[in-house]
């Protein structure tokens, strides 16, 4: 008895844009303490670098002044932090402890738009979170609009790129405390060596190959390059690096988490 | 109206060495009210869910589902689609209100925001909690969160609406309110299928009750029929394992089935007969006759001893 009315479940997009829409509207139902920190927390950082570190170093970074060198460099572990918390801790609660995925995979949804779906949050995420650290860097005269307004937009891939490995990770996860491991042991080196407060040139030769592996590093010269419009070729490979791991890491991510969620 | 909303055949669904499912084979009537009985870790949460693709279903041999003629593997949204859920857990989003959840679920399956307004509006009438359209989830009582998750589970006017004990926890008035409401959509034609604990729930509700135990289907039909088929008309009751001595020898008592745990013997006949010569030698024991009912049934046909799982 194939139902012969005439319906159509939504189409791939709609469906993608529901469960953004989803993570959107619980967002935003707390905007004051959920859209307040992202301001501040650069705030303090460049006060502190402004008051107090930063008449210590004097020696310009790539051509850059520290402040201009670690700013840009903070637009994009913010895309990075909020991605890395919202595709861990989110999904994991949303899977194991408040069952809100059963109740979005009881509508038109397939566990692999579920996973995408929270991976293009992500994302925006990542360019919401850029986009305000770069109103406190144009605030300050750190950077110049309009010509910076496309960090954001690299904030939305790295927020993507990072996203597609936290899922992955979550995947793995049996309870809540294990991400301590992923991110004391990955992410928070992660800020230290990938070019943020000190350029990768500096580090000795022997970890350097490690500064290129780590997706961090890729996402920062992008940010860079866009803040200063300085493109040299070889941000090219930086792009290749970044698509290649969203695609990959992406895809092993959406395989391993759906047998979490359809088993 | 005749046609067969759901075909399931022969379907099998193990997790590890755990064996969920095995062997269920089901036919359901569109219109009609299906209900699922089974001590827990029967299977009936598992079997719901691989009718709209939550659970996967083992690769045996001749193994089918059809839902309105789709099968759940290759076209699960088309399933979703014509289907509400009400799972198991109340699901919502604590962080909305209760208008808040229902808007985000209506996203889901691209109501336009005019035509998602009126039918929540509609819904919240339904399930009589319009005055609770700003209120927090926090702030609901369970029998408010539970018809909530009704509510949300009807948004997209289903042909078939799937029910994981429904009215667990709840108090009479709220189960009333729910079974009332249940009726309703039957009337409307809507499919239903039921899990639940409480026999009077699947008396008053299903049409046909399929009895599970250890991932199979033990017994089915319609309520009256397993009454009749499968359990005398009469039981007599008797608590208190002292009294139990006083007729065990008795000849009453080897002619009827005797169904005895560490403080009550359940005495089973259709002859008034022996209960009248029973009772005589009961004098001073508590001891209760009834008219016998589906719990019976269930008892019978899923034993006294506990699972693993319950």
């Amino acid at each position: 008895m194939k139902s012969n009315e005439n319906f159509l479940y939504p189409p791939l997009w709609k469906r993608l844009h529901s469960v953004w829409f989803r993570h959107m509207r619980v967002y935003t139902k707390n905007i004051f303490s959920n859209g307040l920190p992202p301001f501040l927390e650069p705030l303090l950082f460049l006060a502190g670098i402004g008051l107090g570190l930063g008449k210590y170093i004097t020696e310009s970074m790539e051509g850059l002044a520290y402040i201009e060198f670690l700013g840009t460099g903070l637009l994009m572990t913010s895309a990075m932090f909020t991605a890395s918390f919202e595709c861990t801790f989110g999904p994991f609660i949303r899977l194991v402890f408040a069952k809100v995925y059963d109740g979005m995979l009881a509508a038109p949804l397939t566990a692999n738009n579920l996973i995408i779906g929270e991976m293009i949050w992500a994302g925006t995420k990542g360019l919401f979170f850029s986009f305000a650290v770069l109103c406190v860097l144009s605030l300050f005269g750190i950077v110049s609009l309009p010509k910076c307004l496309l960090a954001p937009l690299v904030g939305f891939i790295t927020g993507l790129m990072f996203s597609t490995l936290a899922l992955l990770v979550t995947s793995f996860v049996k309870t809540i405390n294990h991400f301590n491991f992923y991110f004391t042991g990955f992410i928070s080196p992660m800020f230290f060596f990938s070019g943020v407060v000190f350029p990768v040139s500096n580090l000795p030769d022997y970890i350097r190959p490690l500064a290129e592996l780590i997706p961090l590093t890729h996402s920062v010269r992008l940010a860079r390059a866009v803040c200063t419009h300085h493109y040299p070729p070889h941000l090219l490979l930086d792009m290749l690096y970044i698509i290649a791991f969203i695609l990959i890491i992406g895809y092993f991510a959406v395989k391993r988490l759906k047998k979490r969620l359809v088993y | 109206m005749s046609e067969i909303a759901i075909i399931v055949k022969n379907i099998s669904k193990s997790f590890g060495k755990v064996q969920a499912v095995r062997d269920l084979s089901f036919e359901v009537k569109a219109g009609s009210c299906y209900g699922f009985l089974g001590p827990n870790g029967a299977g009936k949460t598992t079997m719901m869910k691989m009718l709209y693709g939550k659970c996967t279903l083992d690769n045996v041999n001749g193994s089918s589902v059809e839902v309105f003629g789709y099968n759940p593997v290759k076209e699960e949204l088309a399933i979703k689609y014509l289907s509400g859920v009400v799972p198991q857990d109340n699901n919502l989003d604590d962080e909305l209100d209760v208008i808040g959840n229902l808007m985000v679920y209506s996203r889901f399956y691209s109501l336009p925001r005019k035509v998602a307004k009126s039918r929540i509006d509609y819904l919240l009438d339904f399930m009589e909690l319009t005055d609770k359209r700003k209120a927090k989830i926090k702030e609901l009582s369970g029998g408010m969160q539970r018809r909530l998750v009704i509510a949300r589970a009807l948004m997209n006017n289903p042909k078939l609406l799937i029910l994981d004990e429904p009215t667990t926890g709840l108090d009479p008035q709220v189960r009333h309110l729910i079974w009332d409401k249940l009726r309703q959509l039957k009337r409307q034609q809507t499919t239903i299928l039921l899990t639940t604990h409480y026999m009077e729930e699947a008396f008053a509700l299903c049409d046909t009750i399929l009895i599970m135990d250890k991932g199979r289907g033990v017994m089915r039909g319609s309520p009256v029929e397993l009454l009749e088929q499968n359990v005398e008309k009469y039981v007599l009751e008797i608590t208190g394992s002292h009294t139990f001595d006083m007729i065990t020898d008795s000849a009453d008592v080897q002619a009827v089935r005797v169904d005895r745990s560490a403080e009550t013997m359940r005495l089973y006949s259709d002859n008034e007969q022996h209960w009248k010569q029973l009772a005589s030698q009961l004098e001073g024991a508590h001891y209760y006759l009834r008219q016998t009912n589906l719990e019976d049934v269930f008892l019978k046909a899923t034993g006294r001893e506990l699972n693993e799982k319950q």
